[in-house]
């Protein structure tokens, strides 16, 4: 089946953050404390029992202001690395190309939140699981739109297949770029790409976004090439000791002997 | 064959026992679908109490709880969107640090205290009443011009008390604020207001 994700069209987004309540509101999590950072970001941070945020990023040009307003949640990879580093197989990528987890499974080691290039998976204390947005999966199987979807007042969030989505997007930052620049799309080809893709009126950095993220390679090397030949580590020291047993004790006989009258001298 | 009890509960689970091991796994039928807990329950449209846009929301309620808010398709206004405290009414109904009773400050007091809801109205109805009584006013003396444009003072009839004024909420909902502003209007309530008037 074709993947399914969702356009974050952030020229349109006015930072109502009516998303985010919607999402704690159906996942039924518990609203956090804040402190006033002097900005209007009121979400400081994601965190266990915030699955989704809208960051709020100020800046001055040329004598004129820009506000920019993104929203953060799991970006649902292609290639997730959060599923390749997962020790107890908790994650998979449904047949909708949404990125989910088996809380049943998880046993809150936080592998994942250190694989994943986006810095989303964050730590629940209260049920020691690590936990993400799951793209409502349970809501789009009932032909429901997500939470944070159905509840966009602007229409800057946009669900359906992602290969449309890309070129809703695409046709956006070409109307963008008379104004803006440097409007791009983000997520079609970053970290392998994702289901989510973003509409950016400016460099990704400027959101709060790295330009490039990687997953790092050695996760590759380690889940790849390591760790699939981990058995054959241990068969293999186990030969090395065989071998050097039998060439000590049998090649070397004359200084085993040596090192024996030593130790009784002494 | 006769099958006693005790037998027929042993091979029952025997049965059920070596199902996985015949390839009838029930887990991956259910992995990933998360529960869908508005599934089969018929939404029950309403307004958003918050602002004066009227936004409509749809409820969702189970076994007599509410267990969902949503923004409600239907509704021409806002489409089934709803903004960030559109999206929160469902802790205006379930919230821990709800108040359950009434709480009352007498005057000069430091401090509140919880009281029965029959004390709360009959005390409420006792101080409407008896200054409502003690400052109703029916009529007014107003200057008005006459045809010729002479200033004069002419008699108008008013039936109002401006010694009460009341405060509605927004956790009151359409039907509730409605029925708030026409008892202050038959009381004669001129200074009626509200939190979300736009």
């Amino acid at each position: 089946m074709a993947n399914k994700g969702y356009l974050v069209d952030t020229s349109k987004c006015i930072g109502c953050r009516g998303c985010v309540v919607a999402c704690k509101q159906w996942n039924q999590l518990p609203a956090e404390k804040t402190r006033f950072q002097g900005t209007y970001q009121t979400v400081p941070d994601l965190t266990g029992n915030t699955l989704t945020m809208i960051s709020f990023h100020e800046y001055e040009e040329n004598g004129k202001m820009e506000w920019y307003f993104t929203k953060r949640q799991c970006m649902h990879c292609l290639e997730p690395a959060c599923m390749k580093v997962c020790p107890q197989k908790a994650i998979s990528v449904n047949e909708n190309g949404a990125v989910v987890r088996d809380y049943d499974k998880c046993i809150g080691c936080q592998y994942c939140a250190a694989a994943c290039p986006f810095n989303v998976p964050r730590y629940n204390k209260e049920t020691d699981k690590e936990t993400k947005c799951s793209l409502c999966t349970e809501r789009t199987a009932e032909g429901e739109l997500p939470a944070c979807v159905k509840a966009c007042i602007t229409g800057a969030l946009q669900y359906g297949d992602r290969d449309e989505l890309l070129g809703v997007a695409k046709k956006r930052v070409g109307e963008l770029r008379a104004e803006y620049p440097k409007a791009n799309v983000y997520g079609e080809k970053e970290a392998g790409g994702t289901n989510i893709l973003y509409v950016l009126a400016d460099e990704p950095e400027k959101y709060g976004f790295e330009s490039d993220p990687k997953v790092s390679t050695a996760i590759y090397a380690w889940q790849d090439i390591i760790k699939p030949y981990f058995p054959w580590l241990i068969a293999l020291t186990g030969a090395v000791s065989v071998f050097s047993f039998f060439s000590t004790r049998l090649l070397g006989v004359g200084k085993e002997e040596a090192h024996e009258g030593e130790s009784i001298d002494g | 064959m006769k099958v006693t009890r005790r037998e027929f509960l042993k091979i029952s689970g025997a049965a059920v026992a070596t199902l996985p091991v015949l390839g009838f796994d029930l887990t991956p039928a259910m992995a990933n679908a998360g529960e869908f807990r508005i599934k089969n329950i018929d939404p029950v449209p309403t307004i958003c109490p918050y602002c004066g846009c009227g936004c409509g929301l749809v409820v969702y309620t189970a076994d007599g709880k509410v267990i969902n808010t949503e923004g409600d398709p239907d509704n021409p206004i806002n489409q089934g969107s709803t903004c960030a405290k559109g999206a929160s009414v469902f802790q205006l109904h379930d919230n821990p640090r709800r108040m359950r009773k009434p709480l009352y400050r007498a005057p000069y007091s430091d401090h509140w205290e919880e009281k029965e809801w029959d004390w709360v109205f009959k005390e409420i109805a006792k101080r409407v009443k008896k200054t409502r009584d003690e400052t109703f006013i029916t009529t007014e003396k107003v200057k008005s011009k006459d045809e010729a444009g002479a200033e004069k003072e002419i008699e108008i009839p008013v039936n109002r008390t401006d010694a009460i004024a009341t405060l509605g909420g927004a956790a009151l909902d359409n039907e509730e604020c409605y029925l708030y502003s026409k008892l202050g209007r038959s009381l004669g309530l001129v200074y009626i207001e509200h939190c979300a008037r736009l």
